[in-house]
């Protein structure tokens, strides 16, 4: 399969640059250093999850641009809220609690990927991979743990909307969609369509 | 500030957000002593919001709920707030007036199968002294002249500059021969006291750094504390207590991160924790003498739980949007659909705003609504400043099968039975829904907009404790005050007997504003029984 390309509008841009303006203050500073520098240690998965986890992760959010080292981390953080048992104010009421939720749905995807493939879903390749992914989203997959766990809501309501939200909240996610980041106390002036204040991604 | 834990305050209110805190501030002033109670903190926004999305989810309601019906509302974030000010800390401070029709409902409409529409016990006159009284209050910022609704003063400040998704929304309805004015925003376009005009960080979903947004926490708290208040923070309430005579005598309450209960003594109690904590606390309530919670005679504590629908709508667009900065403030807004129209198969009406989600947001919003994963995510991302949005406000029919009731096993942090929240959508309410996604794409379309998508989305929690004048068929009168206790009241969305098809705090405030006032007028209430 072809790796994707993801050509950013905004070459050069790096929200960082501003880390020290009057874009950002402490508060902020503090929240989005502790993003970057202090990667939480995985406390709730066992290894084998994690490693499933690092590659479907891949699959919903992929980031071939990216050597191991430069990734925007994910699973740390999904590890971290689950680890907490830090909630989101609401869950469907079809739904298991969130730790369980995925760990059944984890164990889940492996399942549905020896089904069809008879293989562990960190071997399969990606194409065969996203076969495993979308047969989880059209809500009908084979594995015994679907039977806990409503495959098409997990798949879409927690596992994917979890995933995105972590990698969009990262600062190379912001570069490549130029997105100008916290903006505390300084703000905006050129509101308007077209409008690009002097700090906004170029 | 005072201290009132040892003492027996003349009112006790649960929750300090859009009803609460307008009441608390206003009794206060009025002379009563006044204890509010908050769950969550009591936040300095400069020091303490995060221009970042997901660093400020401490601003939600995040403990559980479960929810569930045919179309399951999604809860703890943009509908739940927790701490002082409740959830116009993060509210969009769109600032609207319902209208004189959308208090008379029932009159209009006639009876609409599978839902029970009813007159408010309040007139729009009976609220419109009060509106204008919020409105100076909070400086809410609006248009010289609004095309819609009563005749109407001029607003306190003028409206902003308009806003790249506003400009969008001009745009398109301008072509389609739609009227479409300034949005009113309670945020600042001119200084006021000691608060600045907005500079348009854009983060106003995740708490002001700068104060000119007009949340409850930086207008009406700061009065309620001059006025002798106290704001106790950081408190669960669990159960209101009351004596043998079947009135209410307090509060018991946990100190976050405790299981030690305290108690509050007061002469009245109000619960004003919005649509879903407030039928809940009454309901855990429960004693021998209310098996059914408090004020629940009627049993309709918990019923008629509404939203509103919020679906959206994007495009992208030639030029460059960069929808993070700025909405609400300079936002645009058109009523026009805001009412029963002839041509239509359904009855009542939404508004169109304009919205400008930031990224997590926005890219959740892909993976929800367009099923969008995989490359495709981080493709369509890249155009993430090409896109512009506009979202309803869509008034949603009461129904009694729409409720918050007690979960049968899950218990929170405290071992309090969570809220078991369930809503399906009346047929009105889906044909609605289809005539605004029709509309919208229209407008975006029309303003050169491409690649238009919309998401399924609801707003605001409404309704659970309808107010009225029959006992049997609501809980609180039209003073907020329960038919059941006289000295409990309730003051939040959950009164509403319609949902309207507006934003609801200007109108939370202002039946808070009016209830603070007949509380007064009757002080002998007040008073011991």
């Amino acid at each position: 399969m072809k790796e994707p390309t993801f050509h950013t509008r905004y070459r050069g841009y790096n929200v960082l640059d501003k880390w020290s303006s009057t874009d950002w203050d402490d508060q902020t500073r503090a929240v989005v250093r502790r993003r970057l520098e202090e990667i939480p240690c995985i406390r709730f998965f066992t290894s084998e999850e994690t490693e499933l986890l690092e590659a479907v992760a891949e699959r919903i959010v992929p980031q071939p641009d990216r050597g191991q080292a430069e990734k925007i981390p994910i699973v740390p953080w999904i590890d971290e809220k689950l680890y907490e048992d830090k909630r989101d104010g609401y869950r469907y009421e079809e739904m298991p609690p969130q730790q369980e939720a995925w760990r059944f749905g984890l164990r889940g995807i492996n399942e549905t990927a020896h089904a069809l493939f008879e293989k562990e879903f960190v071997d399969l390749d990606p194409l065969s991979q996203d076969v495993v992914l979308t047969h989880v989203e059209r809500g009908d997959p084979p594995g015994a743990a679907w039977k806990l766990l409503p495959a098409s809501r997990f798949f879409k309501d927690v596992l994917c909307i979890t995933i995105v939200k972590i990698y969009y909240a990262h600062p190379l996610a912001w570069n490549e969609i130029g997105y100008n980041g916290p903006s505390s106390p300084r703000g905006h002036v050129r509101k308007w369509q077209g409008g690009v204040d002097p700090w906004e991604a170029h | 500030m005072r201290d009132l834990s040892q003492e027996e305050a003349d009112f006790c209110i649960v929750g300090a957000g859009a009803g609460g805190g307008v009441l608390g501030a206003k009794l206060a002033e009025a002379g009563f002593s006044v204890v509010l109670i908050d769950a969550g903190p009591h936040w300095n926004p400069v020091k303490d919001f995060v221009s970042d999305e997901l660093g400020s989810r401490k601003l939600f309601w995040t403990d559980e709920r479960i929810t569930g019906g045919d179309n399951p509302v999604e809860l703890g974030s943009n509908n739940s707030g927790q701490g002082v000010g409740g959830s116009t800390v993060h509210y969009s401070m769109v600032a609207m007036r319902a209208h004189p029709k959308d208090f008379l409902r029932r009159t209009i409409e006639g009876e609409i199968q599978e839902a029970d529409i009813t007159d408010w016990p309040l007139k729009f006159e009976d609220l419109e002294p009060y509106y204008e009284e919020v409105e100076e209050a909070l400086q809410i910022a609006g248009p010289t002249f609004y095309p819609w609704g009563r005749r109407r003063k001029r607003y306190p400040q003028r409206e902003h500059e308009l806003n790249a998704p506003a400009e969008v929304l001009v745009r398109g309805c301008s072509k389609l021969g739609i009227p479409v004015a300034a949005a009113p925003i309670a945020t600042l376009s001119a200084p006021h006291k000691d608060r600045p005009p907005c500079v348009y960080r854009g983060f106003c979903n995740y708490g002001c750094t700068t104060n000119a947004k007009s949340s409850i926490l930086v207008t009406y708290i700061p009065r309620a504390i001059a006025s002798g208040a106290e704001v106790r923070a950081n408190s669960m309430v669990a159960q209101v207590e009351h004596n043998e005579r079947g009135l209410v005598t307090g509060v018991l309450y946990f100190r976050k991160g405790s299981r030690e209960l305290h108690r509050q003594r007061a002469k009245n109690v109000v619960i004003a924790g919005y649509a879903v904590e407030t039928p809940r606390l009454l309901l855990n309530s429960a004693s021998s003498l209310f098996p059914d919670g408090l004020a629940n005679s009627s049993g309709l504590v918990g019923k008629y739980f509404m939203v509103h629908t919020g679906e959206q709508a994007f495009a992208k667009f030639p030029q460059r949007v960069n929808q993070y900065k700025a909405p609400p403030p300079g936002g645009a807004i058109t009523e026009h659909f805001n009412d029963t129209m002839p041509d239509t198969d359904f009855i009542c009406g939404y508004s169109i705003e304009v919205v400008g989600p930031h990224p997590v947001d926005f890219a959740a919003r892909l993976t929800t609504a367009r099923k969008m994963w995989g490359a495709d995510v981080r493709r369509t991302m890249l155009d993430y400043n090409y896109y512009s949005g506009l979202g309803i406000v869509g008034e949603v029919l009461p129904q009694m099968t729409n409720m918050v009731k007690l979960h049968k096993t899950e218990r929170d942090q405290y071992g309090l039975p969570v809220a078991h929240v369930i809503f399906s959508h009346h047929e009105n309410d889906k044909k609605m829904v289809a005539h605004a996604k029709g509309k919208m794409r229209e407008i975006l379309e029309a303003a050169g907009g491409e690649d238009v998508w919309t998401a399924d989305r609801t707003a605001h929690l409404l309704g659970t404790c309808r107010m009225g004048s029959d006992p049997t068929t609501s809980v609180v009168n039209a003073d907020c005050r329960s038919h059941d206790i006289p000295n409990l009241f309730i003051c939040d969305g959950s009164v509403f007997p319609t949902s309207t098809g507006v934003n609801p705090s200007l109108t939370i405030e202002a039946i808070a504003a009016r209830a603070a006032d007949r509380v007064s007028d009757a002080g002998f209430f007040a008073r011991p029984l």
